[in-house]
């Protein structure tokens, strides 16, 4: 036997795997897929393949293209090399001349400067004849797997059934890959691949596709078939609105059986069944989709109570629309979230308190993906070293409350000069 | 997951209930001259030389205190290796020929209850001092300068937690030397005038759990007690067993005795009780030769000084198809990875393990957050290696980097393989 040495730990758990959590998303997942078939048909499948294939497609391509960049940079000729070493030289002697202003480091430059005179054009006329002579191969050695590609760690597919679910059962299969596309290639791969991105890429996709097609669609059209939107849009222009709740019934809203809305988010119960499997695997943070649900569900009590709604109210904001699949699916996504539990539980809250306020108060019937692409944003203010801690301390638990505290009041003011 | 670990899987799987094996007596004894602690020596005695059991051959000299170097069997001095000590550095060892005999020095001899309980602090802590006894969980300190502290103590721990995987030593001496360990915890609370002695052992270990308990009817008047700790890692840390024993939290960079307690390693407080009752100095120690790439797995009871090579042959040698492997001394945890086995058994070697080398892939992080989650010290590892990546000084203070203790958790759990724990090591580093 070899003995070699390493740093401890020598041990490592093999049960925690970066592809065990994220197959569980994708396993949590399969009862809403299997839902949304069994409720629009063979439409909701297609456009989930849109959805998956468009993501899936685009991060392949764009390793790939990354890769044939770097094979080509390490293709270069030695004469190529050697002209790109001397511009590096020139550069730090320059940078030391600037900084210490010594004799000695002007004495360095100028006698590099003159080497760097005669060899550079000797160099280039060089490199100009070898191309001459034969003309640069680029290495075209192709594999099919590349190495950063997602794929095997379930990221990619993961996003891609999440956006798909998100998406409206009538929305033209154009527009889903559109979606797909930009919401990977902008929330994901353009800040540096998996474990880099500040946005969820899947909440990134449907910010998208709804900014970008909301009109082309004719809106109401759109807002019609949008998550839960029936309910909501019509709560968003009346709040008093008691009837349209009662039109489909609570069971209809928590089991999500015939209720119009994307593909995904209807079902309550199933995205509850979801929650907790994944909740069991301990593949999410808990705390998350607690903070935010209960955070929805006492801002619309405390507007329950100042206007003297029915139960109905908060029933209604917590069951319908996109909140319940957004907070077990999308606001748990681990990379674009703060890392300590204190900044996770300040940023649920946060999306929970955006999620009310846009659904009240803005021109947009759902606000859980804004919320979540807004709040992403705060993610690493709130993962300042400063300020984050591991723990709660006293002081960080006081001004906590008196957040939620002013959260409520500046809410129902609110609520009372709209109404 | 993504969450709090605790637990971790322990490996004990050496059978409980047999009895430790009596490997004591090699051929040649290697005692280490200088150690991580004691940069200089001086040696008394000259090769060829005549010597006896617990004999003192030298000193050692390190920044703060002195040790004398005792010999752990009679014989002759053959000379001076060149050998990797249990920090895997190369140091100096002396080599020491047993001829088997064990003629005792001069000044061991049996103390009487009475004259131990007329002894004054000043000399129990000679006594300790001139035995040479130091912390044996592994730290290595000298256990004269905790008892030295100049802080009012009221209570004494016994450490029997050994939280580690793998590790089985303290196991073996609180299941076999029970009394010895509460006869060395008295002398300690009378030499410091402690009212209280706590005995931290792992509620899951029941054969402990008993032993403790039968052998706390001798000491009634005593004030003595058990305490059953829950079994996670690392929850033999001196603080966390502090906690979860006695209840006072000590916050890390502070001193427990600070707080009035004083803790002690279960071997240690055993070898107290020899170095006072016989005044005899650390000669034999329970060693676990233990790991998957080790034929026969084992836990000896061996002389100070044994060579480790002796010991991995005792143990069956490694298994044929294993192809790379870490000899780790101390636990997998913390333990460090020694080059080669030209290792000898020293007073703080709890055991020797042999462990499969296994290649892991690093993945991107995908900040699950279960390094932040498992942390025992509430730190930030994984906001530390962002921080060490970018040579970020001030927020690695801000994160308060120096108080990582090196547990190895946050590596343990990390989801992607990510070997954290060295990052908040580099960063722990750079803000000291």
């Amino acid at each position: 036997m070899e003995i070699v040495t390493k740093n401890a730990p020598h041990l490592r758990n093999p049960k925690a795997r970066v592809s065990r959590f994220m197959g569980d998303v994708s396993i949590a997942l399969t009862p809403l897929v299997l839902f949304a078939i069994y409720q629009h048909g063979l439409d909701a499948l297609w456009i989930l393949l849109a959805a998956v294939l468009s993501m899936v497609a685009t991060e392949y391509v764009y390793y790939q293209v990354v890769d044939w960049l770097e094979r080509r940079r390490e293709a270069k000729s030695d004469t190529e090399k050697k002209i790109r070493d001397l511009k590096l030289d020139k550069a730090q002697l320059r940078k030391e001349l600037r900084e210490k202003k010594s004799d000695a480091a002007k004495e360095a430059y100028d006698s590099f400067m003159e080497t760097y005179r005669e060899e550079l054009p000797k160099l280039k006329e060089k490199l100009r004849e070898e191309n001459k002579q034969a003309p640069r191969k680029a290495n075209k050695s192709f594999r099919l797997l590349n190495r950063s590609f997602t794929l095997g760690n379930f990221s990619v597919i993961t996003s891609g059934i999440i956006y798909g679910l998100t998406l409206p059962d009538v929305i033209p299969l154009g527009m889903a890959i559109t979606g797909g596309v930009a919401g990977i290639l902008l929330g994901k791969l353009i800040f540096g691949g998996l474990g880099q991105n500040i946005f969820n890429p899947a909440a990134f996709a449907r910010v998208f596709v709804t900014l970008s097609f909301g009109t082309a669609l004719g809106y109401q059209a759109f807002v019609d078939a949008e998550a839960g939107a029936t309910v909501l849009t019509a709560l968003n222009e009346n709040l008093a609105n008691q009837q349209i709740v009662e039109t489909y019934g609570y069971t209809a809203l928590f089991t999500g059986i015939g209720l119009p809305g994307s593909l995904g988010e209807t079902s309550a119960l199933l995205i509850l069944v979801g929650g907790l499997y994944l909740a069991l695997r301990k593949s999410f943070d808990l705390f998350v989709p607690l903070t935010y649900v209960g955070t929805v569900l006492v801002l619309s009590l405390s507007v329950m109570w100042t206007q003297g709604l029915g139960f109905w109210f908060p029933l209604a904001q917590v069951l319908s629309g996109g909140l319940l699949f957004g907070a077990v699916f999308m606001a748990t996504d681990p990379i674009s979230i703060p890392v300590t539990r204190p900044g996770r539980i300040y940023f649920a809250f946060g999306l929970g308190v955006l999620t009310f306020l846009i659904r009240l108060f803005g021109n947009l019937p759902e606000g859980v993906v804004f919320a979540i692409v807004f709040m992403n944003m705060f993610s690493p203010a709130i993962d300042y070293p400063r300020w984050s801690r591991n723990r709660f301390s006293a002081r960080s638990v006081l001004i906590f409350a008196a957040v939620v505290a002013l959260a409520i009041l500046i809410t129902n003011v609110g609520v009372y000069y709209v109404e | 997951m993504i969450g709090r670990t605790k637990r971790i899987n322990d490996y004990k799987q050496i059978d409980r209930a047999l009895p430790a094996q009596r490997f004591v007596d090699p051929e040649y004894v290697f005692l280490p001259l200088r150690t991580g602690r004691c940069a200089e020596y001086e040696l008394e005695v000259e090769e060829g030389d005549d010597v006896a059991l617990a004999q003192r051959l030298g000193m050692r000299r390190g920044k703060f205190f002195e040790q004398p170097i005792l010999s752990t069997v009679s014989g002759t001095v053959v000379d001076t290796v060149e050998m990797t000590d249990e920090q895997g550095e190369k140091r100096p060892f002396l080599k020491v020929r047993n001829d088997y005999q064990d003629t005792p020095a001069e000044g061991m001899r049996e103390r009487t209850e009475e004259e131990i309980s007329a002894l004054s602090k000043d000399e129990f802590v000679e006594i300790v001092k001139d035995n040479a006894i130091v912390g044996l969980g592994g730290s290595g300190f000298p256990s004269y300068i905790k008892m030295t502290s100049g802080h009012d103590i009221h209570t004494v721990v016994v450490n029997g937690v050994e939280c580690e995987p793998y590790l089985q030593s303290d196991y073996y001496l609180i299941k076999e030397q029970a009394e010895e360990m509460l006869r060395g915890l008295s002398y300690i609370m009378r030499a410091v005038g402690a009212e209280r002695g706590v005995v931290a052992v792992k509620s899951t270990k029941g054969a402990l759990v008993e032993a403790v308990e039968k052998e706390l009817g001798r000491f009634e008047g005593m004030n003595m007690q058990l305490a059953k700790v829950a079994d996670y890692y690392p929850q033999g840390w001196e603080n966390a067993t502090f906690e979860a024993a006695v209840g006072t939290k000590v916050p890390v960079g502070t001193l427990p005795m600070e707080y009035g307690i004083l803790g002690f390693n279960a071997s240690t407080c055993a070898h107290i009780y020899e170095a006072v009752k016989y005044n005899r100095p650390i000669l034999k120690r329970f060693v676990t030769v233990n790991g998957d790439a080790l034929k026969n797995p084992l836990l000896v009871r061996v002389r100070v000084g044994t060579s480790v090579r002796e010991l991995i042959d005792l143990a069956g040698g490694f298994r044929e198809d294993v192809e790379q492997g870490n000899v780790v001394l101390g636990g997998p945890m913390m333990g460090v990875a020694a080059p080669d086995v030209d290792v000898a058994v020293v007073p703080t070697t709890v055991s020797i393990l042999v462990i499969e080398d296994e290649e892991h892939v690093e993945e991107p992080c995908v900040r699950c957050g279960s390094c932040i989650y498992s942390c025992p010290v509430d730190i930030q590892p994984v906001s530390i290696m962002n921080a060490v990546k970018r040579g970020d000084k001030k927020a690695l203070q801000q994160l308060e980097a120096d108080r990582c203790i090196e547990c190895g958790l946050c590596a343990y759990v990390c989801t992607s393989k990510i070997h954290v724990t060295d990052y908040c090591r580099e960063g722990k580093r750079q803000v000291r």
